[in-house]
């Protein structure tokens, strides 16, 4: 009983210590000028783990840099640290500053849905940018802006097609999926997309099995060995982001049986890059976080200047492969 | 060795349940997939555990002497990520042990907190969880670290290298299971260990330094958690910074699944490498079933509740029993 009350409060000790952190570097970007005699448009922020991956280290300079280019726009950027009730108490402390819109990277889309729901009765728009929030708050919710995990998993799904009949093997080539951590809407978004429109476009190719790596490439690397252990006849392998890609190709490379294979993920990595450009990896789909945090700017700004936005505001996340790969500049994460 | 009774015999079998245990599910996944037994497969399997193994030998030492350590994972994720960003700044060379130095430094830090200053294991290992895990992340700016020159560099030798057909971090694993199993059963600081955790005021009035040994333990844990980092960042020449998270379970899974006792003074070095082999066969016997995903948590735990049960009926000779 004693080791719980220490447990407690040293829990609570680190999270002090963390907000205080966050707090500190919590950045208010100003803009210059006034618009119209009207004050700048003043836009909240609360992301879900700046600094956790690089993905969202980019996105956060990313969006910084997108509001200082802005003159008419002012933004208050903060953090949750991955921490749900940092971010309800960030969402109520913006919803007092009155700001007038917020943009919310969910660390947990259940948990947030109140929070949200606070915002929109006190009649600031939000947007959810990256990932979605569960269903039952999408009423409080004025727009979501990120990528369309289901289009990613069947444009993968093309690729490998394309692939297999630029190669000519349409018709008996042998697939085999690593998806990404069970129970992330991401992973299971991606692996419908793939599942349904594999074949469709390729109808005689088979998917013989689907296993998790869990968005890790260690864990992809065991799972791919044990496939190909398993399978002597694989043609393609479909990663749910190139992290995992990567790991399946490191298993394939060590077994000396990555020459037959193609590769393709989702989320273009510079690990995937570099293997594309080593031509070891097929192709992947190319999803900037300088786009991602620019899209739930700009989305912030046209609600604020009453544009009717649709309910899902996707922006593009186009295919790359190594035939088209030196249009794309290399992945910053 | 010709006399031994019948007797004899089960009371070798009843210290070796868990050996019992290994053997019948090596036998169930071969009849449900021939290729299990594979030479290419069993090599793939103790390649993939002996990152887990390596860690987990060490943590032995720590469980044996009575405490627990659930920094290790975020331990090794730290390590990796170091060894990574030296690599390319000060080459291989010097990064191996700048990084190694470093590890160390945190084992002796926990190890004084616990051995010296009595602190709770749980609540330091713990706090240094989440605490490593920031000092990864403030060094690596969240960013993932990889090595540019993958071609130009003898540092993958580590992860990918192999001799006399065996791959390197599987000879890593054996020589310091070997080094550290001989440490534990055969030298006075290995009894000290045992000593400490079975009774530590007893081991205290016995003339032990018992804050020494608990350091020391600590110190081999971070040994052995470098090890492991050396290994994995050789193995893919690049990570993310959350490599090692949630490591920190499977490894105390595989040391209490060989038998050490949580609360202190038993286990053996030995029983460890068994627990690890399990825990990495099972895995890797999961897949090659092709169980679905979902199903396979599930069939996990079943398999370590079997295994513990086994080992524990084999130790009483029976199935089941009223008292304990």
């Amino acid at each position: 009983m004693k080791s719980d009350k220490f447990l407690e409060e040293l829990t609570m000790t680190l999270r002090t210590t963390l907000a205080a952190t966050a707090a500190a570097s919590a950045l208010t970007v100003a803009g210059a000028a006034y618009a119209d005699g009207h004050g700048p448009m003043r836009i909240g922020i609360t992301q879900n783990n700046v600094g956790v991956d690089s993905y969202q280290t980019t996105y956060e300079k990313a969006f910084i840099a997108a509001a200082e280019a802005n003159e008419n726009v002012e933004v208050v950027v903060l953090d949750a640290g991955g921490d749900v009730a940092r971010q309800i108490a960030q969402m109520e402390d913006l919803i007092q500053q009155e700001v007038d819109a917020i943009i919310i990277w969910p660390t947990n889309g259940e948990a947030v849905i109140p929070a949200v729901r606070k915002a929109h009765s006190a009649g600031i728009p939000v947007v959810v940018t990256n990932s979605n929030i569960a269903e039952a708050g999408f009423e409080f919710v004025a727009t979501f802006s990120g990528p369309d995990n289901i289009t990613q998993g069947s444009r993968s799904a093309e690729i490998m097609c394309d692939r297999f009949k630029a190669l000519g093997i349409e018709n008996e080539a042998r697939v085999v999926q690593i998806s990404g951590q069970p129970g992330y809407t991401t992973a299971i978004e991606r692996q419908q997309g793939f599942d349904d429109r594999l074949p469709e476009v390729c109808p005689n190719v088979t998917l013989v099995e689907t296993q998790p790596g869990d968005w890790n490439r260690e864990k992809s690397q065991q799972v791919m060995e044990a496939f190909l252990v398993k399978y002597d006849d694989i043609d393609g392998v479909y990663a749910g982001d190139d992290n995992m890609g990567v790991g399946a190709l490191n298993a394939a490379l060590a077994a000396d049986r990555a020459e037959g294979i193609t590769f393709v993920g989702a989320t273009n990595f510079a690990v995937g890059y570099e293997a594309m450009e080593r031509g070891e990896y097929w192709g992947s789909i190319y999803q900037s976080p300088v786009d991602d945090a620019e899209a739930a700017l700009q989305s912030a700004i046209d609600l604020i200047n009453g544009e009717e936005l649709p309910f899902l505001n996707y922006f593009d996340t186009p295919k790359i492969t190594q035939d088209n790969m030196t249009e794309f500049t290399k992945p910053v994460f | 060795m010709a006399s031994m009774s019948k007797a004899d015999i089960g009371r070798i079998l009843a210290r070796q349940g868990i050996l019992i245990a290994f053997a019948v599910f090596i036998i169930g996944f071969t009849l449900a997939n021939e290729r299990f037994l594979s030479p290419d497969n069993v090599m793939g399997v103790i390649r993939s555990s002996a990152i887990l193994g390596v860690m987990a030998l060490g943590v032995t030492f720590v469980v044996i002497s009575g405490n627990l350590d659930l920094s290790v994972g975020s331990m090794m994720s730290f390590s990796t990520i170091v060894v990574l960003d030296l690599h390319d700044k000060i080459g291989p060379a010097l990064a191996i042990p700048a990084m190694f130095a470093m590890t160390l430094c945190l084992g002796a830090f926990i190890g004084f907190l616990v051995g010296y200053l009595k602190l709770n294991s749980l609540i330091v290992t713990l706090g240094m969880l989440s605490a490593i895990h920031g000092l990864t992340l403030t060094y690596s700016g969240g960013q993932n670290m990889d090595i540019v020159d993958k071609e130009g560099t003898w540092f993958g030798v580590f992860g990918q290298g192999s001799a006399l057909g065996i791959p390197v971090p599987i000879l890593i694993f054996v020589a310091l299971a070997a080094l550290l199993g001989i440490v534990l059963a055969k030298t006075p600081f290995g009894r000290k260990v045992y000593a400490v955790g079975g009774n530590g005021t007893a081991a205290t009035f016995s003339g032990i330094k018992r804050a020494r040994v608990v350091f020391l333990c600590y110190v081999m844990s971070a040994f052995c958690v470098a090890t492991a980092g050396l290994i994995q960042a050789s193995r893919s020449l690049g990570s993310q910074n959350t490599v090692g998270q949630g490591l920190e379970l499977d490894v105390l899974a595989a040391v209490i699944l060989g038998g050490a006792s949580l609360l202190g003074g038993s286990g053996t070095i030995f029983k460890t490498v068994i627990g690890v082999l399990i825990l990495g066969f099972i895995q890797n016997g999961l897949l090659l079933v092709g169980l679905q995903f979902y199903v396979q948590f599930v069939v996990t735990w079943v398999i370590i509740i079997l295994a513990v049960w086994l080992d524990i009926a084999a130790k009483r000779g029976k199935l089941w029993s009223n008292i304990a």
